[in-house]
C-alpha cells in the first residue's frame, strides 16, 4: 500500500511537472560542459557521445561536452577548475567524501538549486529522490547536490586475497580476521618463493589512512566521520554515534596496532622500503607475485573474474575491514552527486541534460555500456555480454558517470561472479547501518589552521606506524599523541563535537 | 637653457636609444612579454593571501582577513627546521652546481674535437628532461634494500647493504647528487655560451705571449666569466626559500623517517594542506617565500655593488 501511494505521488509529481516542462524555452542550441575526474579515454567514447548528443539535441536542444580532470594531480586540478570557473563548466561531478563537496559549497563553487528549478527542469530526478535524501543535500537550507541515491554499491575497504592459497594455509573458510590474515601472509612467506605476501604500495597518501582505519573499524565499533580532511575523527559506535572517539588520543588499541604491524614488518610481509614503493599491486597479483591487495569491495567484484582468467583457480576472496565487529556503514548517498556550476550560463538546460543522463534508458545505456548490438548484447537473463576479445580501454565507452547511476537502468555483466558478489552484499546488508552524520556540514574555518598542522602530524607519524617502521611502537605512539596534542587535537575535537551536537540537537 | 653646458656629455634621448637598439629590443620582446604576462600581470592576485577566498566573489570581492593565512606556518613549530633544510639544500645546489657547471664549460671549451664536444653536451643535457617521477623510480631501483641494483651488487660481492631508505643522513648527499646530475648539463651550456662569446683576440694574444692552458683559464677565462657568475648567483639567490617540490616529494614521498633532513617548505605545505585546498593559505606561503627572496636579492645586490658597482644587477 505504501509503495502504491509512493508511486501515485511520483506520478502526480511528474504530471504536475509536465506542463512546466513544456514551457521551457529550448529554442537556442547550447553546449553543456560536464566536468569529471578521469583520464581522457582512448576508446569509442567520442563516437558514443556523438550518438548521445543527437538524442540530447532532439529532446532538449543541447549537447554534452566533457572536460576531463586527469588523474595526475587530480585533486589540485579539480579544485582549481572549480575556483577559476567562468561560465566554462555547467555540470560538475562531486562527492562529499572524496571530492570536497561541502567545502566547495561553502566557498561558493556551486549554484543553489531551488525546488522549483528541480521540479521544472529535472522532474524525474526530483520525483525519484525521497524528501529525506534531499535534506542531506542541503547547506543553509538550500539544495546544492543531486545525490546518487538509487544505486547499490559498496566501497568499503578490505583485503583481496587468494582463496586457493588460503585453503593451502589451512584457512578453509578463507580469511575472516586480522589473525587469519597473518596466518595467510606467514604461509606465503614460508611456502611461496619469490612472492611478497603483500607488496604494499606505501608511498600513496591514502594507503596508510585506509589501512589504519581498517584496523580501527575491525577492532573498535568506531565510525568514520567524513569531510574533515584528516582521518583522526571517528564517532564512538552505532549505538553512540554522536560522541567522538578518543582512539587517537588515548587507549591501547592504537598501540596494539603499532605493535602488531611492527611484527608484520619484521616478518617481511611487505618489502623493507615499503614507504617509497610505488608499484601497481593489482597487476603484481595478476602476475602471481603478491598474495594480497588492499582496496575496496567494488574492485574485488571486478577483479575476482579477471584474476580467474590470469591465475586460474585463484578464487579471490575479500576480507572486509570491520568484519570482526560487524562494523560496516552503508555508503553515504553523496559519495557521488552532481552539482551545477555557480557560473553556468545555462543552469536550466544543464539540469535537463542531467535528468536525461540519469533517467533516460537510451542515453543511460549508451553512456554506461555503449551501442547495443555493436558493443554489447544481452543474454537470456538480460545480462550484458561483450563481444569476443573485448578490451574496455580501447573498445568501450568511459563517461565516468558516478554522479547519478540508477539501479533501474543498470545492466549486470554476465562475466561477474554474481553468486559470490550477492552473497557478500547480503552479508553487508544484514549488519550495515546508514551513515549517521549525513546532516552535519562542518564549518571548519575556525579550526582549519589546527587541522592543517594535524594533517602534517598525521602524515608524518601514521605511515610509519601503519607499516611497522618503528623501533619501539609504544614509545612512538606516545610521541605521536604528544604531537597531536601540541598541534591542537583537543581544540578540534571540542569544536567538531560542538557542531555535531548542534546538528543533532544534543 | 644654457647651451654651453650641453657641450659636456649629453644623454641620448629615449627615442634615439630605442631607435639605435631596435634590433636588440625586438629580440627581447618575447622575453618581455613572457615576464609581463606570467610574472607581472598575476601580481595583484597575491592579494588572495590576505583573504578568505570565496570562488563566487572572486579574489578582490572576498573578505579581507589580514595576516590570518600566514599564521599556520609559524605556529607549526617546524619553521626553523624547514628554513634550515630549504636554505642549506639551495646553497648546496647553487654553489656546487655553479662550480661544476663552470668546470665542465671550461673543460668542454678546451676540447678540440667538435664531434666529441657536441655528443658530450647532448649527453649531459639529457637528464634535465627526465621527470622527477622517473628519477625517483631510478633511484629506488638502484638503492632499495630488497631488490635494488646496488643492493644486489653489494650482496653478490659479499658485502652488507645498508638500509638507505632508513638513513636520514644519506639523503642530503643523494638529493644533491641527483640535482647536480639533472642540472649540470643545462648550466654548462649557459657558461659555455658565455665562453664562446669571449673576444678571441685576447686568447690569441695570450697564446703568443706564451701563456699555457692553465694560465689562460686562470687569467682570462675565469675573470671574463665573473660577471656572468655573479648575475646567475644573484638570480639564484632570490629563490633560496623555494624548494623543488617535484624532486623532494618524489624521492622521499611518505617516508617520514627521512623528513628530518629532507623536509622543505613545499613538502610540509603539501602534507598539511593536501585535503583542505586552501588557496589563500598556500598563496600566503608562496608570498612569504617571495618577499624574503626579494629582500635577500636586494641585500646581495647592494653587497655586490659595494664591492664593485660594475657587477651589480642594478
Amino acid at each position: 500500500m505504501k509503495k502504491l501511494i509512493a508511486l501515485l505521488m511520483m506520478l502526480m509529481l511528474v504530471v504536475c511537472a509536465l506542463p512546466a516542462m513544456a514551457e521551457v524555452d529550448t529554442s537556442e542550441h547550447v553546449v553543456i560542459t560536464y566536468l569529471v575526474t578521469g583520464d581522457i579515454p582512448n576508446n569509442r567514447t567520442d563516437e558514443v557521445l556523438g550518438k548521445i548528443n543527437e538524442i540530447l539535441t532532439e529532446k532538449v536542444n543541447a549537447e554534452l561536452a566533457i572536460q576531463w580532470i586527469e588523474w595526475t594531480d587530480w585533486t589540485t586540478k579539480y579544485n582549481l577548475a572549480l575556483a577559476t570557473q567562468s561560465g566554462d563548466i555547467d555540470l560538475i561531478g562531486t562527492a562529499t567524501d572524496w571530492l570536497n563537496a561541502w567545502p566547495n559549497i561553502q566557498k561558493g563553487a556551486f549554484l543553489p538549486l531551488t525546488e522549483e528549478m528541480l521540479q521544472t527542469y529535472a522532474p524525474n530526478t526530483w520525483a525519484q529522490v525521497p524528501a529525506e535524501n534531499w535534506e542531506l543535500c542541503k547547506y543553509n537550507g538550500e539544495i546544492y547536490l543531486m545525490p546518487e541515491d538509487n544505486y547499490a554499491q559498496w566501497t568499503n575497504h578490505g583485503f583481496l586475497y587468494r582463496g586457493d592459497w588460503a585453503k593451502e594455509a589451512g584457512l578453509e573458510n578463507g580469511v575472516n580476521s586480522w589473525e587469519e590474515l597473518q596466518v595467510y601472509f606467514q604461509y606465503i612467506k614460508d611456502n611461496k618463493a619469490d612472492v611478497i605476501p603483500w607488496d604494499a604500495n606505501g608511498n600513496g597518501s591514502s594507503y596508510a589512512p585506509q589501512m589504519a582505519g581498517g584496523w580501527q573499524t575491525s577492532h573498535t565499533p568506531n565510525i568514520y566521520i567524513e569531510g574533515i580532511g584528516v582521518d583522526l575523527f571517528y564517532g564512538n559506535s552505532k549505538d553512540d554515534p554522536y560522541t567522538l572517539s578518543t582512539y587517537y588520543v588515548e587507549g591501547d588499541e592504537l598501540v596494539n596496532f603499532a605493535t602488531e604491524m611492527k611484527e608484520w614488518a619484521d616478518a617481511g610481509y611487505w618489502r623493507t622500503d615499503v614507504l617509497n614503493y610505488t608499484g601497481d599491486v593489482m597487476t603484481e597479483m595478476k602476475e602471481g607475485k603478491t598474495g594480497a591487495h588492499q582496496h575496496h569491495t567494488q574492485t574485488w567484484t571486478g577483479e575476482r573474474t579477471n584474476m580467474e582468467e590470469k591465475q586460474p583457480g585463484s578464487d579471490v576472496g575479500f576480507f572486509w575491514f570491520g568484519k570482526e565487529q560487524s562494523n560496516v556503514i552503508a555508503l553515504n548517498i553523496t559519495h557521488g552527486a552532481m552539482a551545477v556550476a555557480m557560473t553556468s550560463q545555462n543552469p536550466e538546460r544543464a539540469l535537463m541534460v542531467y535528468d536525461l543522463m540519469r533517467n533516460d534508458p537510451e542515453i543511460y545505456r549508451l553512456m554506461q555500456y555503449g551501442i547495443e548490438g555493436d558493443m554489447y548484447t544481452l543474454d537470456e537473463n538480460g545480462y550484458i555480454v561483450r563481444p569476443e576479445g573485448w578490451d574496455d580501454s580501447t573498445m568501450g565507452v568511459s563517461m565516468n558517470f558516478w554522479w547519478g547511476r540508477n539501479d533501474q537502468l543498470e545492466l549486470r555483466s554476465a562475466k561477474t561472479d554474481w553468486e559470490a558478489v550477492d552473497a557478500l552484499y547480503a552479508e553487508y546488508d544484514a549488519v550495515k547501518v546508514n551513515y549517521p552524520y549525513g546532516r552535519v556540514v562542518f564549518d571548519l574555518s575556525s579550526i582549519q589552521m589546527y587541522l592543517d598542522n594535524l594533517s602534517n602530524v598525521y602524515n608524518t607519524y601514521m605511515p610509519r606506524i601503519t607499516f611497522g617502521m618503528v623501533d619501539d611502537p609504544a614509545a612512538y605512539v606516545a610521541e605521536f599523541r604528544q604531537q597531536l596534542k601540541a598541534a591542537g587535537i583537543d581544540i578540534c575535537m571540542e569544536e567538531i563535537q560542538k557542531q555535531i551536537n548542534a546538528a543533532y540537537g544534543l | 637653457m644654457d647651451k654651453t653646458k650641453a657641450v659636456k656629455y649629453q644623454r641620448p634621448s629615449l627615442a634615439r636609444t630605442l631607435n639605435q637598439n631596435k634590433t636588440l629590443i625586438l629580440m627581447c620582446v618575447p622575453a618581455i612579454i613572457f615576464f609581463f604576462v606570467f610574472s607581472y600581470m598575476p601580481m595583484p592576485g597575491a592579494y588572495i593571501a590576505f583573504t578568505n577566498f570565496q570562488y563566487n566573489k572572486g579574489i578582490f570581492g572576498s573578505p579581507f582577513i589580514g595576516l590570518q593565512n600566514f599564521k599556520f606556518l609559524f605556529m607549526s613549530g617546524q619553521l626553523t627546521l624547514l628554513l634550515r633544510n630549504t636554505i642549506l639544500y639551495n646553497l648546496a645546489f647553487i654553489i656546487l652546481g655553479n662550480v661544476l657547471q663552470l668546470t665542465f664549460a671550461i673543460l668542454l671549451n678546451e676540447v678540440q674535437s667538435k664531434a666529441y664536444k657536441k655528443t658530450t653536451q647532448s649527453m649531459m643535457f639529457l637528464p634535465y628532461f627526465i621527470s622527477d617521477v622517473l628519477v625517483s623510480l631510478l633511484v629506488y631501483n638502484l638503492l632499495n634494500y630488497d631488490f635494488g641494483f646496488i643492493s644486489n651488487l653489494v650482496r653478490n660481492l659479499g658485502g652488507e647493504m645498508p638500509k638507505v631508505y632508513q638513513m636520514p643522513n644519506a639523503w642530503p648527499i643523494i638529493i644533491v647528487l641527483v640535482n647536480l646530475w639533472k642540472g649540470t648539463g643545462y648550466g654548462t651550456v649557459v657558461y659555455f655560451a658565455a665562453i664562446t662569446g669571449m673576444d678571441s683576440s685576447m686568447m690569441e694574444a695570450a697564446q703568443i705571449d706564451g701563456a699555457n692552458g692553465f694560465q689562460r683559464i686562470r687569467y682570462i677565462t675565469l675573470p671574463t666569466l665573473k660577471p656572468t657568475v655573479i648575475i646567475l648567483f644573484l638570480f639564484a639567490i632570490g629563490g633560496i626559500l623555494k624548494g623543488n617540490f617535484g624532486l623532494f616529494y618524489n624521492l622521499v614521498g611518505a617516508n617520514s623517517m627521512l623528513f628530518n633532513t629532507t623536509d622543505i617548505i613545499e613538502t610540509y605545505v603539501y602534507r598539511s594542506m593536501m585535503n583542505s585546498f586552501n588557496f589563500s593559505q598556500s598563496s600566503a606561503v608562496g608570498l612569504f617565500q617571495s618577499v624574503v627572496g626579494f629582500f635577500i636579492v636586494m641585500a646581495a645586490n647592494a653587497f655586490v655593488k659595494h664591492l664593485d658597482p660594475e657587477y651589480a644587477l642594478f
